[in-house]
């Protein structure tokens, strides 16, 4: 399902004139919320948000210490991941049969938003790359996991990633030897991502409504 | 329902702001609190309008609107909207032609990306001191920074103060290198009538919510001068399959915040100008300087110290500073450090990982260097002696704001005597390049 251009209109209203737009707001909700939402839905405790689903790759690799010069473990990459995943200086190797890659990727489809996040949910892989551009707000994608240690290294490959509400003030780096070398500004804004939250809080609950009351909806 | 309308007007001076006791003190700061909020940037009708009637359009039409108006505006060549500054400087230094291996003369003070804009462009950036009057890059340490090698210098219009690009471009003509600008700082600023962004081979420029011309969070756009750079950046993302596209939520904001780009600039512009003749009275704080010519566009307002005007030259100038600053915060000034080190100073640069397995240094090493802050000894001195104002001057801040700003200035230059009380008491432990490295 898609939504409707009337909530979009409500949310970007609503976060427009909440204040200061910026993704590295301390009072900024957007982010958090999305980051909650798909926490809960995947049941991964840690989400890394980003502004692309090629910067949702590239933390996935550097969550998982893989960097230039060395392989990684991929899911099947369509021709635009490959490349990108190649000028990174990384080779893909697709994994086979009986292997686990180091990363799964799903992509989240307006029409299939409820069903792609499930199955994100059961990927046996240390992290899930998903891809939110389809939901029509522009690049966006993130990353899940239950490793904190992803999470930390993920984070830290975004400008100002690492840092929330408490370490914004003295900007003290907890974990010097997690700092990657390049950092890209893989920021998401706050708006695109309120978006997101709202596109995909009405695909899952029109799905729980259609599993309880047994008729389809996302056909 | 929160609103950006202000709970009361701020009171006018009344003549005894600049005599009463400092806020520090026990006095009556001259901001007082629960009116110290400004708004940046401001929320139209239009905005949210502008919004809607995107949502009509395709998302590539609403980009490309935004992107051709504010080109135009620029006057600049041709223009590539990008998801961040960040990526708007990788794009034009790849437009520009720097290939990996190059070297990349960058200024030492800057944002952390513009050198990690070099670093993705798989080149290495090598660090420079700046001019003590401008604080942007020093037009003498690029030339003296140049290799074999050296395929672009890229100046950063530092605070929104465009560099010396004439003698820049000189460096660049007798060197056979090119000119890149980091117009992150500097919308509207420009050199006679040309704007940044327009001045070299290519620029790339931040829109994220902290900039003068901020879109709808995170956002960049890099210039073109030439149809082949342009070219060439947009077939870099093609070929390796970037995606650095710009929302079109973000455009849509931009385009209409443009049509109020003017005004913030005018309104910054006459509030600086009148905060920089208070400040040339106290002696005690000196103004930015904007060389003739110039246009300044203040995404930050520099201020400088001089303890020895008011009798403090015995103190160290880094703790004189620790204690203005504790003065203005009390006051309801909320002056900052932006930047406490210069940039190779940063963990990133020190252990030069880059993409991995220290890639792309590996391919230059000895361009890859080690430095200490003391290699900058003009960054190092401007970060002990001087502070700044943020987002409370860059927002269209009422006069009153405004004036009251300048008695805070006033009321502190007056008083030499609480500055030495507070650096004796306080035992400020050590200057800001001691400390651990900050981003912003
Ligand atoms: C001088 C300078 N260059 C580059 C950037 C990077 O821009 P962005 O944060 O949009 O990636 C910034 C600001 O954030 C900056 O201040």
């Amino acid at each position: 399902m898609k939504m409707e251009s009337i909530d979009t209109a409500m949310v970007l209203n609503r976060i427009l004139t909440s204040g200061i737009v910026m993704s590295i707001e301390k009072n900024d909700k957007e982010l958090p919320g999305l980051e909650r939402l798909l926490s809960k839905h995947t049941s991964r405790s840690e989400v890394v948000l980003l502004n692309s689903r090629t910067a949702a790759v590239h933390a996935a690799l550097a969550g998982l210490g893989k960097g230039h010069g060395e392989n990684a473990l991929c899911p099947e990459l369509d021709e635009e991941l490959r490349a990108f995943v190649t000028w990174l200086g990384i080779t893909p190797d697709e994994a086979g049969e009986e292997e686990t890659p180091g990363f799964d990727l799903v992509t989240v489809t307006p029409e299939h938003a409820s069903e792609r996040i499930a199955e994100a949910g059961r990927s046996t892989a240390a992290a899930v790359v998903l891809d939110l551009t389809p939901l029509g707000f522009g690049p966006a994608g993130a990353v899940v996991t239950d490793l904190r240690r992803v999470r930390d290294r993920a984070e830290r490959l975004k400008i100002f990633g690492a840092f929330d509400l408490r370490t914004m003030w003295t900007q003290r780096e907890s974990e010097p030897d997690l700092v990657p070398g390049v950092q890209f500004n893989y920021r998401l804004s706050p708006l695109v991502a309120g978006c997101v939250r709202m596109a995909l809080m009405q695909a899952l609950s029109a799905d729980k409504a259609s599993r309880t009351s047994g008729t389809g909806v996302n056909s | 329902m929160i609103t950006d309308f202000p709970e009361a007007p701020l009171p006018l001076l009344d003549g005894t702001e600049t005599t009463a006791e400092l806020a520090e003190f026990g006095g009556d700061p001259v901001i007082p609190k629960g009116l110290r909020r400004t708004v940046f940037p401001v929320i139209t009708k239009e905005d949210t309008f502008h919004m809607l009637r995107s949502q009509r359009s395709s998302p590539e039409k609403v980009v490309e609107e935004f992107a051709e108006r504010y080109r135009s505006y620029v006057g600049a060549h041709s223009a590539l909207p990008v998801a961040s500054g960040t990526a708007s400087l990788h794009m034009a230094l790849v437009g520009a032609g720097v290939m990996p291996g190059d070297e990349v003369i960058v200024p030492a003070f800057t944002f952390i990306a513009t050198a990690q804009a070099v670093v993705a462009a798989k080149a290495v950036p090598v660090f420079v001191d700046i001019d003590p009057h401008t604080y942007c890059m020093a037009p003498e340490r690029a030339e003296a920074a140049i290799t074999e090698r050296t395929k672009a210098i890229m100046p950063v219009h530092v605070h929104g103060l465009p560099a010396d690009v004439p003698a820049l471009r000189g460096v660049c003509e007798r060197n056979g290198t090119v000119l890149v600008e980091d117009a992150s700082h500097a919308h509207s600023a420009g050199i006679g009538d040309s704007m940044c962004g327009s001045l070299g081979t290519a620029a790339g420029q931040s829109l994220m919510a902290d900039k003068n011309f901020p879109l709808g969070g995170e956002g960049g756009i890099a210039f073109f001068s030439s149809d082949e750079a342009h070219q060439r950046a947009v077939s870099c993302l093609a070929r390796n399959g970037i995606d650095y596209r710009m929302s079109w939520i973000v455009a849509s904001f931009g385009t209409s915040q443009l049509q109020r780009l003017g005004y913030y600039d005018a309104i910054r512009a006459r509030n600086a100008a009148e905060l920089s003749r208070a400040l040339d009275e106290t002696g005690l704080f000196t103004p930015p300087y904007v060389p003739e010519g110039y246009t300044h566009s203040y995404n930050m307002y520099r201020i400088g110290l001089r303890p020895e005007a008011v009798g403090l030259e015995d103190l160290p100038v880094w703790k004189v500073k620790e204690a203005v600053h504790e003065l203005l915060v009390a006051e309801g000034v909320p002056a900052r450090e932006w930047q406490n080190t210069p940039i190779p100073c940063h963990l990133p640069f020190t252990h030069r990982h880059g993409f991995g397995n220290g890639y792309p240094f590996t391919l230059n090493p000895e361009a890859a260097r080690d430095h200490t802050p003391q290699d900058f000894p003009v960054v190092r001195a401007m970060l002990e002696s001087t502070l700044v104002l943020c987002r409370e001057l860059r927002s269209p801040v009422e006069h009153e704001r405004l004036q009251r700003y300048a008695a805070a200035f006033r009321k502190i230059a007056k008083r030499p005597d609480a500055i030495r009380t507070l650096v004796n008491e306080r035992n400020y432990p050590r200057p800001p390049h001691q400390e651990a490295a900050r981003l912003g």
